[in-house]
């Protein structure tokens, strides 16, 4: 087979893929909104949690990283940890939700035809709503901290864009993977704790230094994170070479992953 | 001339009998199998694995309703799941043309906490309806499936008749060019059953391609025209009522208890009454069932059974004991035969049925022989009258005002 005419078989697929996402955009909005009701139905404090878990991560790092070791940030170091944790947190419970979203819809994978990829982009965007909410506790202490904000926060839905990007590209994987194996959540929970700490998420992994140091800062989801806090923190854009290698790798990968699932597709009511 | 709703052709598909591999564990023989080139969906069948559905091919032209029967796990739901692009074929084509809407677990989408409103408005989306859809088609709804009381209680305080019955009722509301429906008119009482058949009758007036699998075969026979006997490969295909009736004596088997019992049923005729064997009879004919018995034993206290069934669904029409006396056969000894004339008319509407006899003995309690089916029949007429006995109704007028009074006076 000629490159071109790959590329070109690509493409067209790529097309064939957000055409259908288009058409089927509001079983999209009904499942976002199913997931956000539900959990606003049964729990007391409702999106209370959305808010609750980046303040009570926040406050225990404030202690270890000011008070047992001293860690320089450049930035008040709640205001470091806060935005990192929120970040984070979006890739995390995106991902967690993500991985179980086939296997715990089985019902509906193997009764109903629509795109699958509504599943685990669902729980993405559901993920997303909580960071949105969460984010006005960051409104907050930047307020507190007087942090002035720069022209820089335009560049925002670019890095939202990257930092969504690479999320459902994972999370497409995931879910599939699940499916298939169901040894992949165990792994996965295992990778998502040690992973938060080769992240810059509470502390800057840079600071490790060494060959370790350089493989780490390769971590696309350090690149966003560190992202966000000089577009809204330091008021100033980031590195320009590896945030934009960062965006290319995690748009491969979506494409990437997208056609690995709808490959899959046809075989999940089979392996459910 | 427009393409068909739906065509299948030389399709296959198999599947895994027994556990799939599903932990890491597994992972490494998986990817060694693969590199080695077999992979899962390959034409050819392993050892595990067996054909669910096999070269079938069939067209369902557009406005047309095909209805598919067979026996339990011949592949009737795979058929419908390959249509639906739930599953993949392993070998052959499918294709279905038009927006498809499908009757099969009404109920999958809903989820226990939402209320029915909220459910509506998901299963709604979930079946790829629009929002405007959904919202103009509310009232609707909630009044075919009979819950506006209930519409904002959390469904997972229905009664299954109740979610079944939401259900059913969301999907009856799609503008569908082809339908899927997969023995959903067991769900909900009696009054819902006969809306959902309404409903299902208004779809096809409307022109819309129906496939249609059920086990109820009287439903099959009213809704389709053509239907698709199915036991893993295409077992007949045409008319509704030829390929009911081949189904049905297939299913049907002979079922022989107690072979060289006392008395053995060793030959059975259905004739008319000039001795013509038949099959195929107008209601109010007179036929005769002659049946041969052979004795092996002495025995003298016996009953002789003579049955009719309704065949597509295996309702008892008639079910009766001749005792040894009334029949005045008297005390058999081994080597006697005795053949008996069974005399009855046929006071049935059309439809297929089937005979069935056998023999009882009272001294040992249990059947020394039966035998079913022992003759097809099929009652055909011009004019259509449902049910089952041919009562021979006849209506007379016999009392009328205004302008035919006269005429009731002239016929009395």
């Amino acid at each position: 087979m000629y490159p071109a005419s790959a590329g070109l078989r690509v493409v067209s697929l790529a097309r064939t893929l957000v055409a259908e996402q288009i058409e089927y955009r509001e079983l999209l909005v009904q499942m976002v909104k199913r997931d956000l009701l539900i959990r606003y139905k049964q729990t007391v404090m409702g999106f209370g949690w959305a808010v609750f878990m980046p303040l009570v991560n926040t406050v225990i790092f404030s202690i270890v990283f000011t008070r047992v070791a001293h860690v320089d940030t450049g930035l008040p170091y709640p205001l470091y940890a806060y935005c990192g944790l929120l970040a984070w947190n979006f890739t995390a419970s995106s991902l967690r939700f993500a991985v179980v979203s086939l296997t715990g819809n089985a019902n509906l994978v193997t009764k109903i035809y629509f795109p699958r990829e509504i599943f685990p982009f669902s729980a993405v965007l559901v993920a997303l709503v909580d960071t949105a909410i969460g984010s006005s506790v960051l409104v907050a202490l930047m307020i507190w901290y007087r942090v002035d904000v720069h022209w820089t926060v335009l560049a925002l839905p670019v890095i939202v864009l990257a930092h969504v990007t690479l999320t459902s590209a994972l999370a497409l994987l995931l879910a599939v993977g699940h499916l298939f194996y169901r040894d992949v959540k165990y792994v996965f929970d295992i990778v998502l704790n040690v992973a938060m700490f080769v992240t810059s998420v509470v502390y800057p992994v840079d600071r490790i230094g060494g060959p370790i140091g350089r493989l780490l800062a390769l971590n696309p989801v350090t690149i966003i994170i560190d992202a966000y806090r000089d577009v809204l923190l330091r008021g100033t854009l980031p590195p320009a070479a590896p945030f934009v290698a960062a965006g290319c790798f995690s748009a491969v990968l979506l494409l990437a992953a997208w056609i690995v699932f709808h490959r899959g597709e046809l075989t999940f009511a089979e392996n459910m | 001339m427009a393409q068909p709703g739906i065509r299948f052709e030389g399709v296959w598909k198999k599947f895994r009998r027994g556990e799939r591999h599903d932990s890491l564990r597994d992972l490494v023989p998986a990817l060694a199998r693969r590199l080695v080139g077999r992979r899962t969906n390959a034409p050819e069948l392993s050892e595990q694995e067996f054909w669910a559905v096999r070269d079938v091919s069939f067209e369902v032209q557009r406005g047309e309703a095909l209805g598919i029967i067979g026996p339990n796990g011949a592949g009737k739901s795979t058929t419908l799941k390959l249509l639906n692009r739930i599953i993949a074929p392993s070998r052959g084509r499918c294709e279905i043309h038009g927006r498809v809407g499908a009757l099969i677990e009404v109920a999958a989408g809903f989820h226990p906490d939402l209320t029915g409103r909220e459910n509506i408005y998901l299963q709604g989306a979930i079946l790829h309806m629009k929002r405007g859809e959904v919202a103009r088609k509310f009232d609707q709804i909630v009044e075919f499936a009979g819950l506006s009381e209930f519409i904002d209680t959390p469904v997972k305080r229905y009664s299954s008749g109740m979610n079944a019955r939401l259900g059913f009722s969301i999907a009856a509301h799609l503008e569908p060019d082809v339908l899927l429906i997969d023995e959903v008119l067991s769900v909900g009482d009696m009054g819902f059953q006969q809306r959902c058949v309404e409903r299902m009758l208004e779809f096809k007036k409307q022109g819309v391609t129906i496939l249609f699998v059920s086990h109820n075969l009287q439903a099959v026979a009213s809704l389709c025209e053509r239907a698709l006997y199915l036991h893993r490969d295409v077992r007949a295909l045409g008319p509704c009522r030829d390929v009911i009736e081949q189904y049905v004596r297939s299913a049907v088997r002979t079922t022989t208890v107690s072979r060289r019992g006392a008395v053995e049923i060793v030959k059975t005729e259905l004739v008319d009454h000039r001795g013509c064997p038949v099959s195929c009879v107008t209601p109010g004919t007179a036929l005769v069932l002659r049946v041969t018995y052979a004795a092996h034993a002495t025995a003298n206290n016996l009953l002789f059974g003579f049955l009719l069934y309704r065949s597509t669904d295996a309702l008892s029409v008639y079910d009766a004991n001749f005792g040894s006396q009334e029949l005045q056969v008297g005390a058999l000894q081994a080597g006697d035969e005795v053949v008996v004339d069974y005399h009855f008319h046929v006071n049935l509407t059309r439809g297929q049925y089937h005979l069935g006899c056998h023999v009882f003995d009272l001294a040992t309690q249990e059947y020394t022989d039966r035998v079913c089916p022992i003759g097809a029949l099929t009652v055909d007429e011009s004019r259509t009258h449902n049910g089952i006995a041919d009562l021979q109704v006849a209506p007379r007028l016999i009392a009328s005002t205004g302008s035919l009074a006269g005429a009731a006076e002239a016929a009395l």
